[in-house]
């Protein structure tokens, strides 16, 4: 009993710290409807400022090249004006990025803001790795700990100034918002921008204000966490998963049950430790940090309303969409062109192709998804990632022909695409983000880190892909990589490309696309919404699972970390920059944008970026969310744009009437304000033809 | 004529105020009937409760079956086919494209084959007779937002009919109109029984409710205030002072 106890207190240090940042995350969406990613960041790099100013008195700047360290003082200082300059600094930082990034973003859409503070997210991480290395630092204590005891048990005291601070920061936030003009200010103009900004209300200046007093919380919070858990940049940034599961309990709108439901999430975390250490035949890993996410889910989904209502704050604008001018035509152009390449290409830079190649059918399952049917996955890499492990699990299987292994693998990743649909259907656009975030989280601590299931830090190997003894492998001897494999890879993709054009402008494309526009009256003209959105996931993780197996074959071992919660962050990030209702935009996304993709690579063969990739990728991210809001292949395919060019010479190339289905597909584009389409689809003309001809 | 819809006693509450109370009325197939009443009277809720869009009490029977508990894609698959006040078209689709989906639904195995082949278009006469029965012929190709608001209008009335429905549930399809678009829609609604699709008409436009529907219920309150043929209801002096306006009613 007593030992429940003294968990139940020290839980309450992560707990404080998770319920600190929720809060953080509720004020930034409650003001600027943003879900920032990047808001443990702040407190991340608000931590090593912390604790550098304490150890040698020098002020750390978040930038690279320049000298990033300014001495203040010739030794370290004391705990109170670190924290006062702590405070300001993140303030500061918090500031600067909201004016650069998230203000020209106010009235973009939700998702396109989510991307923006992933590339923030990336850059603030790549930066405190290049500028303080990734070992883990412990440091002193912060608040002022005496041990004191409570019914026979002692503990730090620290915690309850902790869970005081939490409380504090709660009620004030509450009165704030309940009881001052300012707080009635955010609310009407959150509530309704332009009639606030009527009644002489400036909605930039309200978010602004709301903004910087949520990153003095995440400055606190880096501060405070310091003596709890050892500093290292990647964990730090992780603190942003439980905050928002925190703060979608809170519902993004609730400062009690936000700080309530991190306080809980700590407490559990840690009674959860006491239980492993007793009961022998509880799992070691991940419980901890697996069940609270599960949990999570499970309430998300419970609670939710079934049927979207008109102006739902859940619903979200929805990027412009492609529309796929004769799929057999362009997949053949885009076959061979890749074949050119693959054996034009020697080495890394082949290697970095096939990278781009499965990079692109990632992206491909998120176009079907997201662009396509509007539900925004973050657990993209998860169904990547088990296809992978259950591929390398196999075992006789594996030696069979091979497609039929991938497949095998990819279809297993299928149910677990259901079961991550099965919230999609009450809980809707920004939200059901975080649910599969959650997911992902989950899968992370539950599955990913299992070593038996994953094979560890040493992850697993998989054996070469062959076909009726001909070896299909990317490597063989010294030959690496193979243009056998890329060509196995570039025809998976292809036809995968192929698959979700023509699907696109069929009829089961029709009804993806209205729910994406309108569930509510999809259902009402005889849509089974339900049944369709768990259709989409369905064959959505499928097309990952397929990439999985191209990726474990690729790699030749996978290990846990290419799964990490976080990479699906960044792979959705880039599909939508690139441009998520676009095939297009899959390519884009691969050959572009992949970490470990061909211009990249190229990138850093000719300017030797290297250690600076991650830090130009999230910049790169964060300035294209700003920059082109429906992606840089909507901005391709404008009026004069590239696509459209590219289009006319596949026409010349392959006629229309040898590849081109039907009816002869007009070019022609026509911009709206929100949609922009490159040519008229097929069967639309012969409809229309005969309706003219009937009434002359 | 045969019954075609029988409400009886739907009651549609938002927590404790009641905006349907109770409402029983019925529909003859080959019939248009209206349904008016003062705005907040509960004349969408009423329609809402009808197709499954939201909880709703009492019972409805369509076509000699019930259909209490169906979700809404299941009684609009039956044949009770609703357009919205608002229009709620899809932005992302052009409107024939729109007609398209409602007229032809992918069943099981074409989501799979969908990924293939081109699809096999089907239901292309319902499309073309739905865009023709509300002049849009010309508009097929265009995208939502591209048309005019009554246009826009017509646009989810034909998506409703290219359902081939049995009975139409229009909410408010005039609204938007100007004066010449809803006398030519008046006929076009008139020509529906003939083309085996009755209708329940919900307008505010007294001239096309009054010169189109065979019956006229008017709501008010949440209650049926009274039912008749349109001469009853012009005279009838309840109405008169809850709705119509005339001696006492500004």
């Amino acid at each position: 009993m007593n030992l429940v106890l003294l968990f139940l207190l020290l839980g309450l240090g992560a707990g404080g710290v998770y319920a600190l940042l929720g809060l953080g995350l509720v004020l930034k969406y409650r003001a600027t409807q943003v879900i920032d990613f990047a808001h443990a960041s702040v407190a991340m790099f608000s931590a090593y400022v912390f604790v550098n100013l304490r150890s040698t008195g020098r002020l750390e700047l978040p930038w690279i090249l320049l000298p990033h360290e300014i001495p203040i003082a010739s030794a370290g200082i004391d705990v109170l004006p670190a924290l006062a300059i702590t405070l300001v600094y993140g303030t500061l930082l918090g500031y600067v990025l909201f004016l650069v990034v998230y203000r020209p973003l106010l009235r973009a859409a939700p998702l396109t803001k989510v991307c923006a503070s992933v590339g923030v997210m990336l850059g603030l991480e790549a930066i405190a790795v290049l500028n303080f290395g990734t070992t883990s630092l412990a440091t002193g204590p912060v608040l002022p700990s005496v041990p004191i005891r409570i019914a026979s048990v002692a503990f730090p005291s620290d915690r309850l100034v902790l869970l005081g601070i939490v409380v504090a920061a709660a009620l004030a936030l509450l009165a704030l918002y309940r009881f001052t003009r300012f707080g009635l200010a955010t609310r009407a103009s959150a509530e309704n921008e332009t009639g606030a900004a009527l009644i002489g209300i400036s909605p930039t200046a309200i978010a602004t204000r709301n903004w910087v007093i949520a990153s003095a919380f995440a400055a606190l919070s880096g501060i405070l966490i310091t003596p709890i858990s050892s500093l290292d940049p990647t964990s730090y940034t992780l603190f942003v998963v439980p905050a928002l599961g925190a703060a979608l309990v809170g519902r993004f709108a609730s400062f009690p049950w936000t700080a309530g439901a991190g306080i809980a999430l700590g407490i559990f975390q840690s009674e959860v430790t006491l239980l492993q250490a007793q009961v022998p035949w509880m799992p070691r890993q991940g419980l901890g940090d697996g069940v609270p996410f599960l949990l999570i889910l499970i309430a998300m989904t419970v609670s939710a309303r079934r049927l979207g209502v008109r102006g739902d704050p859940g619903t979200m604008r929805n990027p412009s969409l492609g529309r796929p001018t004769r799929p057999l035509a362009t997949s053949i152009v885009c076959l061979v062109l890749g074949l050119i390449v693959l054996v034009a290409l020697q080495g890394s830079f082949r290697a970095a192709f096939i990278s781009s190649l499965i990079t692109t059918c990632i992206c491909l399952s998120l176009v079907l998804l997201t662009g396509f049917v509007g539900q925004v996955s973050l657990a993209q890499m998860s169904f990547v990632g088990f296809s992978a492990f259950v591929l390398s699990q196999l075992g006789a299987i594996a030696g069979l022909p091979f497609p039929i292994p991938a497949l095998l693998a990819a279809l297993t990743a299928v149910p677990l695409g259901v079961l991550i649909g099965l919230p999609a259907l009450r809980v809707r656009g920004v939200s059901l983000a975080v649910v599969t975030l959650a997911v992902a989280a989950a899968m992370d601590a539950l599955v990913f880190s299992n070593a038996a299931f994953s094979g560890g830090l040493g992850g697993r190997t998989i054996g070469s892909p062959t076909f009726f003894g001909i070896d299909l492998g990317i490597a063989q001897g010294h030959d690496y990589p193979r243009v056998i494999f890329g060509v196995v890879v570039l025809v998976v993709v292809v036809l995968v490309g192929y698959g979700v054009a023509r699907l696109r402008t069929s009829s089961t494309g029709r009804v993806l696309v209205a729910i994406r526009s309108n569930e509510r009256a999809a259902a009402f003209v005889g849509v089974d919404v339900a049944r369709m959105k768990l259709f989409a996931f369905a064959l959505s993780s499928f097309i990952a699972g397929l990439a999985g197996s191209l990726l474990a074959y690729d790699q030749g071992t996978v290990s846990s970390a290419s799964f990490a919660t976080f990479t699906s962050l960044t792979v959705l990030a880039i599909a939508y920059v690139a441009g998520i209702g676009r095939i297009a935009g899959a390519v884009i996304a691969g050959l572009m944008f992949a970490s470990d993709g061909l211009f990249v690579s190229f990138l850093d063969a000719w300017l030797h970026i290297g250690q600076y990739q991650q830090i130009v990728a999230g910049v790169a991210l964060a300035f294209t969310a700003i920059q082109n809001q429906n992606g840089v292949a909507a901005e391709l395919a404008g009026e004069k744009g590239l696509a459209l060019r590219i289009a006319r010479l596949r026409d010349r190339i392959l006629p229309v009437r040898w590849f081109g289905g039907a009816a002869p597909a007009p070019l022609r584009t026509r911009s709206t304000s929100d949609v922009t389409r490159t040519a008229a689809a097929e069967p639309a003309v012969a409809v229309k033809e005969e309706a003219g001809a009937r009434n002359p | 004529m045969t019954r075609l819809l029988e409400v009886d006693r739907l009651r549609v509450t938002y927590g404790a105020v009641v905006a349907v109370n109770d409402v029983s009325l019925a529909v003859d197939s080959g019939e248009v009937l209206g349904l008016i009443g003062p705005n907040g009277a509960g004349k969408s809720s009423f329609i809402d409760g009808l197709t499954g869009g939201i909880r709703r009490g009492g019972s409805v029977r369509f076509e000699g079956a019930s259909l209490d508990g169906l979700p809404p894609h299941k009684v609009s698959r039956r044949g009770l086919v609703r357009t919205f006040q608002s229009v709620e078209l899809f932005g992302d689709l052009t409107v024939e494209e729109n007609l398209r989906l409602a007229a032809d639904r992918p069943t099981g195995f074409d989501l799979l084959r969908d990924l293939v082949v081109p699809s096999r278009p089907r239901g292309l006469d319902d499309v073309r007779w739905a865009a023709a029965v509300c002049g849009l012929e010309d508009a097929l190709d265009a995208f939502p937002s591209e048309l005019s608001h009554g246009r826009r209008k017509l646009a989810g009335v034909a998506r409703a009919l290219a359902m081939r429905p049995r009975l139409v549930l229009l909410d408010e399809p005039a609204a938007g109109l100007d004066t010449e678009e809803s006398v030519a829609f008046g006929e076009r609604l008139r020509s529906l029984p003939a083309n085996g699709v009755s209708a329940l008409l919900v307008d505010h436009d007294m001239e096309l409710v009054l010169g189109v529907c065979d019956r006229i219920t008017v709501l008010d309150f949440g209650s049926v205030l009274a039912t008749g043929s349109p001469a009853e209801i012009r005279a009838d002096q309840k109405v008169i002072d809850a709705y119509l306006g005339g001696s006492r009613a500004a």
